[in-house]
């Protein structure tokens, strides 16, 4: 604030606080003339209703005197007269500093776990479980549904099962949180045409035991060989480097009836995960991996050696 | 000592006089808290590098405002820690000198909005203004969907432009002219998505990119 508006704050401030008080004891002191009847004389209603004279209840000038107290203390202590800062420094963002360096106090001990352990660790954690599990319900949940199982709406996959687009090594599932995944299947409606398309999605279902028409699949095999092979490999069990989904697992993003397996090589897909690296911090992130991944034992499996 | 009556008799006889003293009085509190923020939003400036909303983007600002989204919705991060838990960095008045109106707002039905930018993406956007229930079960946001028949409407785009100029957001000429094409084709759904996703981001300002390291909490 100028000085100017800060000197017009502050008489402002003055002009109000001593007016009222001066009124206040002023008032008070008043000599109302009164009646022989103790009244007023002022009628109203022809002379039905008259005006007596009062004391102001004891209650209310306790409550005002309290009131005065109460705003000096205010304007010596917090900001609020001018530019002066009061004498305890108090500004919102100090006390939001405060309150943080608090919040972390009470953690501080889970923070030292979530440093000093490994996700992998963290996965058997259950103090740790429950703060991923808030971080997920937060951030995630919209997506991939409550319990993770998933939105084949948004393309969104299962996190609590074993299957991995892009891998479930604790290096991968970090590199999904951290800076997200953009999965690019491309429109095949220009190169394929309606019958080829019908093929081939008859070869795809065909993988994963769905009813399909036998007569198609060789065709649809020739045309996957030429088309899909590339990134969703030769024998359709996907590639994680480009997150192609296996298709031979009857597990599915988007749906498994043929016209949405029609659609998805036909239109495209193009399943969007966002990063977090400017939302959360590391050990957010840690959390969130520990969480997604205390659901799929691979990774476990790997660390027992049995895998 | 006993004060005489007549001062008191003077202004309980005359009413005009009674309600011009307790007018006065009464604005006193207002003139104290009020006219300063008037001269201190005048040097509120745009953070560096902040741009005023693209033409997209202005649209959509637009179609936020035009269907109320600001009554269940604030784009205001307050200095709480609860607050900057869930949302991010608190909200500095820096980061809304485009917004007109301000969307500060003062309810909350639904979370603030204030960074929602990349939160999900356009896809989740989409499907949720379609059907918030599809993707948040227990929602009681309204359906959006029909905004995806609705175009933008560019004339009105171009007068916002204008207009806005003329209160201090540097637009030139040349965006002026190209803002029909750059909403062509484009429906209210599309550029209020193009909105949404800018929202914490695009209007950033630099004090809470450190800031924001800082607010992280855990
Ligand atoms: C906007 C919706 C959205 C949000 C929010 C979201 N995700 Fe995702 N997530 C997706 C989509 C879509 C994919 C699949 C990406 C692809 O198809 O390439 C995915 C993929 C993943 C994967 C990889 C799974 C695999 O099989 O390899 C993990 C792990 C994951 N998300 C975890 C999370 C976590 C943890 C959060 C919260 C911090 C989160 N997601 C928030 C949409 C979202
Ligand atoms: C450029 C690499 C690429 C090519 C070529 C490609 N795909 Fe894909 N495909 C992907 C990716 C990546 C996804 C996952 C999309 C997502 O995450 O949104 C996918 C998803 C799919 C899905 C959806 C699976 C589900 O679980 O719902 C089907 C079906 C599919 N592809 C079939 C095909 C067929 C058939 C072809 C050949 C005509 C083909 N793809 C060619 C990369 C490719
Ligand atoms: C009746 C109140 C109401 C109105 C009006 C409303 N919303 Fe919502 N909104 C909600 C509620 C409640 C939620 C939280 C549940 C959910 O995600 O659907 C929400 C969530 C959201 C979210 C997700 C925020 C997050 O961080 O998860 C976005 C984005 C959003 N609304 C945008 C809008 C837009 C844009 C409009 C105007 C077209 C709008 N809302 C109008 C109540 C409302």
């Amino acid at each position: 604030m100028s000085n100017f508006w800060s000197g017009w704050v502050m008489a402002l401030v003055v002009i109000n606080y001593t007016t009222i008080l001066f009124l206040f004891i002023w008032a008070s002191r008043v000599d109302i003339p009164v009646d022989d009847d103790g009244t007023t004389g002022h009628t109203w209603a022809n002379g039905t209703i008259r005006e007596g004279l009062n004391k102001l209840p004891k209650w209310w000038l306790i409550m005002s005197t309290l009131g005065f107290i109460a705003a000096f203390i205010y304007l010596v202590r917090y900001p609020g007269f001018g530019n002066f800062e009061g004498v305890t420094g108090w500004t919102s963002t100090k006390q939001l500093h405060e309150q943080i360096i608090d919040s972390n106090a009470k953690k501080q001990p889970l923070i030292e776990q979530v440093q000093s352990q490994s996700v992998l660790q963290l996965t058997s954690n259950k103090e740790a479980l429950k703060v991923g599990l808030r971080l997920f319900e937060d951030n995630c949940a919209a997506c991939h549904g409550y319990q993770a199982q998933g939105s084949q709406k948004l393309g969104a996959p299962n996190l609590t099962d074993n299957v991995w687009l892009y891998g479930g090594k604790v290096s991968d599932v970090m590199h999904t949180i951290t800076y997200g995944r953009q999965g690019m299947m491309p429109a095949h409606s220009a190169m394929l045409d309606d019958s080829q398309i019908n093929s081939v999605a008859n070869y795809v279902v065909s993988l994963s035991g769905l009813a399909h028409n036998e007569g198609l699949v060789d065709k649809g095999k020739t045309i996957f060989a030429q088309r899909c092979a590339m990134c969703h490999s030769q024998d359709a069990t996907g590639n994680p480097m480009l997150g192609a989904p296996n298709l031979t697992d009857n597990d599915w993003l988007y749906g498994n009836s043929i016209t949405t397996v029609k659609e998805s090589i036909a239109n495209g897909r193009h399943g969007v995960m966002p990063g977090w690296k400017d939302r959360l911090n590391e050990n957010q992130i840690k959390l969130l991996a520990a969480w997604v991944l205390s659901h799929d034992n691979t990774e476990q499996a790997i660390a027992a050696g049995e895998k | 000592m006993k004060i005489p009556f007549k001062y008191f008799e003077a202004i309980e006889k005359r009413t005009w006089l009674l309600g011009i003293l307790t007018a006065a009085f009464l604005s006193l509190g207002g003139l104290a808290e009020i006219t300063p923020l008037f001269a201190a939003a005048n040097s509120v400036k745009a953070p560096e590098g902040v741009k005023p909303y693209s033409a997209e983007r202005l649209a959509g600002f637009e179609v936020y405002v035009h269907n109320g989204c600001y009554l269940c919705h604030s784009q205001m991060i307050r200095h709480l820690s609860f607050e900057t838990q869930r949302y991010g960095a608190p909200s500095v008045a820096e980061e809304s000198v485009y917004d007109r109106p301000m969307q500060w707002g003062s309810k909350r039905t639904g979370p603030d909005l204030a960074r929602v930018g990349g939160k999900y993406s356009d896809d989740w956007q989409r499907q949720h203004l379609i059907d918030p229930r599809s993707v948040v079960h227990e929602s009681n946001m309204p359906k959006y969907g029909w905004l995806e028949d609705k175009e933008v409407d560019a004339k009105t785009l171009q007068n916002r432009m204008r207009a806005l100029r003329k209160l201090g957001a540097p637009y030139t000429d040349e965006e002026i002219e190209n803002a029909p094409a750059k909403v062509e084709g484009k429906t209210q759904m599309d550029v209020l998505i193009a909105y949404l996703q800018g929202l914490g981001i695009d209007n950033k300002a630099p004090a809470n990119e450190t800031q924001d390291k800082e607010v992280n909490h855990l």
